[in-house]
């Protein structure tokens, strides 16, 4: 298996795993969430904030849009699987964007 | 925003676990362990399992050089807790002033040719992913770069464009230098599965 197949299934492994059954949320929530922090469409308030300001600049997500969603979530458990969506989203989209530019060249050797 | 529960662990296990290393290496446990003891049926294993193989797998990269990779992105990202951390781990594989003058501008710091074009990729991987074209590939391919260096790269950078976005949302703590320098050693030594 070469490289790019070896970290394509890890990428996608943590995908499914950030999206599926095994949160607490509700599944499609994290879904857009994840697809919200990687530019992907608006969605309700608060998570929208949240999740846009983690995939632009998440040095600069403040202490209230976490507390928003962790109130409209009810729980710290339930707002941290927010938060991984929304990294994990922002994150793959640019690991998305690397393999696009790598397999692009049309260099298929080592 | 700290969430309390992820500070003190939601299970037996991790709050044992954050006790124990927390005695033994006689620091508070950095928040980056917390969150991977956190929540274990969420997607922890899974995304431990790829930092663990992009950072300490096979591959041609040392782990110093990935660990500066990690540094960088976390630079790039303006994450004092990354920096911190992947500059106290890369400078235990590389020269201290190397690892400083590639944080300070990499373009003019005194790496190989092949680990500049490369860390010209994943910085505009972080930065500018929309821009990321063949192109850019190509450059570090014509550098000396092989396809499995950039692929094994761009997976340390994306695995740290996740860990910087969570420590900035999760406001994790920052050690001091003296407390990042014996993380790195536990790191060296454990790895991040």
């Amino acid at each position: 298996m070469d490289a790019i197949e070896k970290h394509r299934r890890h990428a996608e492994a943590v995908r499914s795993a950030a999206t599926g059954s095994a949160g607490v949320t509700e599944a499609a929530l994290r879904a857009a969430v994840l697809a919200r922090a990687a530019g992907g469409a608006p969605l309700g308030q608060p998570y929208d904030a949240l999740a846009r300001q983690i995939g632009e600049a998440a040095y600069r997500v403040t202490d209230a849009q976490v507390e928003e969603v962790r109130v409209a979530e009810g729980s710290d458990k339930r707002a941290f699987e927010i938060i991984m969506a929304a990294s994990i989203g922002a994150g793959l989209a640019q690991w998305d964007a690397a393999i696009g530019a790598i397999e692009g060249t049309g260099d298929a050797t080592s | 925003m700290r969430l309390p529960d992820v500070e003190r662990g939601d299970s037996l296990r991790g709050r044992a676990l954050i006790r124990v290393i927390s005695i033994v290496s006689a620091a508070r446990l950095p928040d980056a362990a917390r969150v991977a003891f956190y929540h274990r049926s969420f997607v922890g294993p899974t995304f431990g399992a790829w930092t663990q193989a992009a950072m300490r797998g096979p591959g041609d990269w040392s782990v110093g050089e990935r660990e500066l990779m990690a540094a960088m992105v976390g630079h790039w990202n303006s994450c004092a807790f990354c920096i911190g951390a992947h500059h106290a781990t890369a400078v235990r594989g590389l020269e201290p002033a190397l690892v400083d003058a590639c944080l300070a501008d990499y373009r003019t710091a005194p790496i190989s040719e092949p680990l500049r074009a490369t860390l010209a990729f994943l910085e505009t991987m972080t930065l500018r992913p929309g821009d990321l074209a063949a192109s850019d590939a190509k450059d570090a391919m014509d550098a000396g770069v092989s396809r499995t260096q950039l692929a094994d790269a761009a997976a340390v950078a994306a695995v740290f464009n996740i860990i910087t976005r969570y420590a900035d949302a999760l406001d994790f703590t920052v050690p001091t230098n003296a407390e990042f320098d014996r993380a790195a050693a536990m790191l060296l030594r454990r790895g991040y599965g």
